[in-house]
């Protein structure tokens, strides 16, 4: 698809916008009101927010969208997410996809990362999340994210708080029991 | 799992949008690294039809157009192949799973990595030629890792599939873009990972996405321009089939055919939406004109009361008329599959004894049930099935949200890896996992395509061993002739040679060579990372070597590489 399709759609706005959030930094001033939460180039220091530096873009993009279109709850994402454009959403998407992930300095303990690596080889989380966690698509990189959002968000699906998943985390993390989910989250957060 | 142009009304404005952002990527990212060998040479049509009887050359995937993997050449055999060593080692930029099948000509092979990149190199010493890398497009959906297994090869141009749906014809002397089309939309669930077939002027490519609730096919685009030729739908509208109660095989499936009928009288719509991915080679038949391929799973793999009835043609083995596309007939393993045990190896076209023992045209397919099963080729009708391969238990109990153990696991049996046979042997050769699962079943309704949908989960079992085997088994008989046991689940797929030899690789790094008729351990060299892709044989300069690609696999997790290694006797 090039500009010249673009044009014929009726589209030139949206994508004029979009690129020049693309080329001017205007991307980087809209990121500017994630950083509050999310830190610096997405790397949060406040454990309860999420890393975003180094994720797939189309998990951020998809998952932007699922908050502001209602299928994923937050109180504080929900009115964030609501005056984004898709072009915003793409755009923050892109960015925060390209920054690198810096390590949270978690601590990790040894016994539990062993007992959760254990246990994700069990419950086969590679073979959607690729090796490592390192994500692919619309399946987030969850390695190096922080212990204490690893495990709200495992807690989250088994508990049905969270159901964006299309059941398949919902599923996954129905037979994890407490202590299952504080190792993994230890394993993971340890990556 | 195991994997449409048009998109209409508001999803215009978002595709488009996304490309504005992402990228405006056409073109090509050609690096040529030294002037092509003056070797290379045009393939012909006949070239094509008689790959079978070529030993100096690998034009297919699978060997020929009957998927074979039968390398005629027999310079290496159970008195020498003790003395095969590495020759040179080929490492491309990419440190990711490799499932590819390097096609050779003349000694110039071509081979692929994840996220679609093509190398071309002198396949006696490992040199580049040129590196092709594709401009991925900004949306890909896909569920078990960037594969990629291979070009097709016709004239003077190569064809792959990307991971962005799209067809890309190369200049197989230069690596330049000739042309691509977009194949189906990748923000629907749409991907390419196999290798493509060429025939007759056509090019032969089917689909990934049986994860995300996409409608298979098999697509033939005319080979010099691109244009669509013809589309057949592996799931027709009316998906309801016979409403079977047994599988292929017998054994009951406990399907409720009552409540599915009701469901099945308010919405048949999902059809839309049921899955049915293609995404190994198709076989080709040029005496009937017909090609062969198997349908993978129902979508979503677990949830199954969403969409009632036999769910045509998933999981099936189908014959369609390779002119004009058409329905010729097909054969279903099994009818509503709740456990993702579908058909994916690719079949084969070989001869084996009838029930009456007469020799006659076959078709065969390793399953992810653990069985070979034995087509008439012109029916479709089943002549027998093979001893179990691997263990069988429980079947078939019916996925719950606790989770029901049954063997075989959900990889199979027999995954993607493409099986071999040895005609002269009758003999059929199958690498297979063993990977003991409990099967959940989680309600979910159709995400949009944009989001992986098993509607459930599988999960191993911990006190349960996973291991792997190398299974032949006489197709005349069924029975297994020998097994080897390996530590760790097969995926990769085997090669087999007119030297009696049997080749095969495994996650830990090992790639050994078998015999053919009895299973006994020749050879082994050790790559290093997991040897999770086919092996190819050839010949250049009166010398036969024997390539495989060193890359690991996502789905098992086998260490990953970036390796291809090329074995020749010493």
């Amino acid at each position: 698809m090039n500009n010249s399709v673009l044009i014929a759609a009726g589209l030139a706005v949206a994508f004029s916008s979009a690129a020049a959030l693309a080329q001017d930094g205007g991307i980087e001033a809209k990121a500017q009101v994630c950083a509050a939460c999310h830190g610096p180039n997405g790397n949060s220091t406040d454990p309860q927010y999420p890393k975003l530096a180094g994720q797939t873009a189309r998990y951020i993009y998809l998952e932007l969208k699922d908050f502001k279109e209602g299928r994923r709850h937050d109180p504080q994402m929900e009115p964030m997410a609501k005056n984004l454009s898709s072009e915003d959403m793409l755009a923050l998407a892109d960015y925060y996809s390209k920054q690198r992930s810096a390590p949270t300095g978690f601590k990790a303990d040894g016994a539990k990362v062993t007992a959760g690596a254990k246990k994700a080889d069990e419950v086969l989380c590679t073979m959607c999340h690729s090796g490592g966690f390192s994500g692919q698509n619309e399946i987030p990189r969850v390695a190096g994210q922080h212990y204490a959002y690893i495990k709200k968000q495992l807690t989250d699906f088994k508990t049905r708080q969270r159901t964006n998943d299309a059941g398949n985390m919902t599923s996954v993390a129905s037979t994890l029991s407490e202590t299952d989910i504080e190792n993994l989250a230890q394993y993971i957060a340890n990556l | 799992m195991n994997h449409r142009i048009t998109i209409a009304g508001a999803a215009v404005a978002l595709a488009l949008g996304i490309s504005g952002v992402g990228a405006q990527e056409t073109g090509t990212a050609t690096v040529s690294a030294k002037p092509m060998s003056g070797n290379l040479t045009s393939i012909s049509d006949a070239m094509l039809q008689n790959a079978a009887g070529d030993p100096k050359n690998w034009i297919h995937p699978n060997g020929n157009y009957s998927n074979t993997r039968y390398y005629p050449g027999a310079q290496i055999t159970a008195a020498n192949v003790g003395k095969l060593v590495p020759k040179f080692v080929f490492q491309t930029a990419v440190l990711e799973s490799m499932e590819t099948a390097p096609i050779v000509i003349n000694g110039i092979m071509f081979l692929t990595t994840s996220f679609n990149h093509v190398y071309a190199i002198d396949a006696t010493t490992g040199e580049e030629f040129w590196h092709y890398k594709h401009k991925m497009g900004p949306i890909t959906t896909f569920c078990c890792g960037p594969n990629n297994r291979g070009v097709a090869v016709s004239g003077d141009t190569l064809y792959m599939g990307t991971l962005d749906a799209k067809l890309v014809a190369l200049d197989a002397k230069t690596g330049k873009l000739l042309w691509e089309k977009q194949i189906a939309d990748p923000d629907k669930g749409y991907s390419e990972t196999m290798a493509p077939a060429v025939v007759d002027g056509k090019v032969l490519i089917g689909t990934n996405g049986g994860e995300y609730g996409i409608r298979g096919f098999v697509k033939a685009f005319d080979a010099k321009t691109g244009e669509l030729l013809w589309t057949f739908y592996t799931i027709p509208e009316k998906s309801e089939g016979v409403w079977a109660k047994n599988d292929l095989t017998g054994r009951d499936m406990h399907r409720n055919i009552d409540a599915e009928k009701a469901a099945y009288a308010k919405d048949s719509s999902f059809y839309q939406t049921l899955g049915g991915g293609v995404w190994m080679t198709p076989a080709v038949d040029l005496k009937t004109r017909t090609v062969f391929f198997v349908a993978g799973n129902p979508s979503p793999d677990l949830y199954g009361a969403i969409r009632p009835g036999d769910n045509l043609y998933t999981d099936s083995l189908i014959a369609v008329d390779l002119d004009k596309g058409t329905y010729k007939w097909h054969s279903q393993y099994i009818a509503h599959d709740v456990w993702d045990l579908d058909a994916v190896s690719p079949p084969i076209l070989t001869q084996a004894k009838d029930a009456s023992g007469k020799m006659v045209d076959v078709v065969i397919h390793g399953g992810k049930t653990g069985h070979v099963y034995v087509h008439e080729r012109g029916t479709g009708k089943l002549i027998r099935f093979s001893e179990a391969m691997i263990p069988q238990e429980n079947m078939w109990v019916l996925p719950t949200k606790e989770g029901a153990r049954m063997l075989p696991g959900a990889n199979g049996g027999v995954e993607w890896s493409p099986m071999a046979i040895n005609p002269k042997l009758h003999m059929s050769y199958a690498a297979n996992l063993h990977q003991p699962m409990t099967y959940h079943v989680e309600e979910a309704p159709y995400p949009g395509g944009s989001k992986l949908w098993l509607g459930g989960a599988f999960k191993t079992i911990p006190s349960e061993q996973q291991w792997g085997q190398l299974v032949a088994v006489n197709l005349d008989t069924g029975k297994i002739a020998w097994k080897q046991k390996t530590p760790q689940p097969l995926i990769g797929g085997v090669l087999a040679t007119a030297g009696d030899i049997v080749f095969n690789g495994e996650a830990n790094g090992w790639f050994k060579a078998f015999d053919a008729r009895n299973g006994k351990e020749l050879w082994k060299y050790n790559c290093g990372a997991g040897v999770n892709a086919p092996a190819v044989s050839y010949m250049v300069n009166g010398k036969q070597y024997v390539a495989v690609a060193a890359g690991g696999n996502v789905q098992i997790d086998a260490k990953r590489g970036n390796s291809v290694f090329v074995f020749a006797l010493q």
